[in-house]
């Protein structure tokens, strides 16, 4: 089973050309935050509520990806909420996208292409060669959101992971994003460090909207 | 954490108490599955013991309520504390499942 960081890093990629979609990095890095810790948090390694986020099991996943965070947030000090963890896991996020796109090369999902744009600046893509996880989450995706049922837990995350991101354009048309609009909220809500990396994403995203406007 | 269980009118009704976090929530998880998967599809969490509720416990009810409404079953809850109320609210599970103020009501409800 992939990561939440490779699952949403896979949903983030262009189909045609590799790329990763154009998000703010600091708000990719919230999102990869989020990510790491909504798996650990489905490990049993952390647990959380309206006030707090903290570690009830130091004992390694076995997931590389996973237990340097682990490892940090257990030799934290004090209590802190998920808003504030998701903050500084974020710190490691480029870190953490490189190695698990690294993985989902080594996995034989992805191809890893070096180049030169202008002959200058060094550029890097990752074109989908097995393209079968991607569709597989894409379709339960749309299955959830635009349905009735009660989700698992996973798909949760993933509806949480989506809505930072902001890519329901690629999953859903415009149509079916207005449909699905109250279902999407209602989803999104439903676990908690989940809620806390949207609103740090947003949170992200409104600065930067305001910094560009007063650069006008 | 203990869970008390009894029938109430083909209704079986688990009473938790204490706090619903990872420490309790496999052990929840299990025994309301285990009771829906021998054929008990109505239920009531009668929730009037549990002081606390953390996002473990938020996962386990989500997975109770898939597994009922796989089962064709109804679930509702109970009694809730307002602090185990809040978390639910915030959660959005007050759209997931029925929340009574009493027993009763919420039997009457399944």
């Amino acid at each position: 089973m992939l990561t939440f960081v490779e699952e949403i890093l896979l949903l983030m990629l262009d189909d045609q050309d590799g790329r990763l979609v154009d998000l703010p990095r600091s708000a990719m890095n919230g999102v990869i935050a989020g990510a790491v810790l909504m798996d650990l948090a489905m490990h049993d390694r952390i647990d959380s509520d309206l006030q707090e986020l903290r570690v009830v099991n130091t004992t390694p996943t076995g997931d590389p990806l996973l237990d340097g965070t682990l490892a940090s947030l257990s030799a934290a000090q004090g209590g802190r909420n998920s808003s504030a963890w998701v903050e500084e896991v974020a710190r490691d996020a480029d870190d953490l996208r490189e190695k698990a796109l690294a993985r989902l090369v080594s996995r034989g999902i992805l191809r890893k292409e070096e180049g030169r744009f202008l002959w200058v600046f060094h550029t890097r893509r990752y074109p989908i060669i097995d393209d079968r996880e991607q569709r597989e989450v894409k379709a339960r995706l749309r299955e959830l959101v635009l349905g009735t049922e009660i989700p698992d837990p996973r798909d949760v995350v993933l509806v949480c992971l989506v809505e930072a991101a902001g890519l329901w354009d690629l999953l859903l048309t415009e149509d079916e994003q207005d449909k699905a609009a109250d279902r999407i909220a209602q989803l999104r809500k439903m676990d908690l460090v989940g809620q806390a990396m949207t609103q740090v994403v947003r949170d992200i995203q409104e600065s930067i909207a305001v910094a560009s406007t007063m650069a006008w | 954490m203990n869970l008390q269980q009894e029938s109430q009118n083909g209704v079986v009704i688990v009473t938790p108490n204490g706090r619903l976090d990872i420490s309790s929530a496999k052990l929840v998880e299990d025994s309301l599955i285990g009771i829906i998967d021998r054929g008990h599809t109505r239920l009531v969490l009668d929730l009037s013991q549990l002081d606390y509720i953390s996002s473990a416990g938020l996962r386990t009810l989500l997975v109770v309520a898939k597994r009922v409404e796989g089962a064709k079953g109804k679930i509702a809850l109970a009694a809730l504390k307002p602090n185990v109320r809040e978390v639910l609210e915030v959660g959005g599970f007050d759209r997931i499942f029925a929340i009574h103020a009493d027993r009763a009501s919420a039997v009457a409800a399944v």
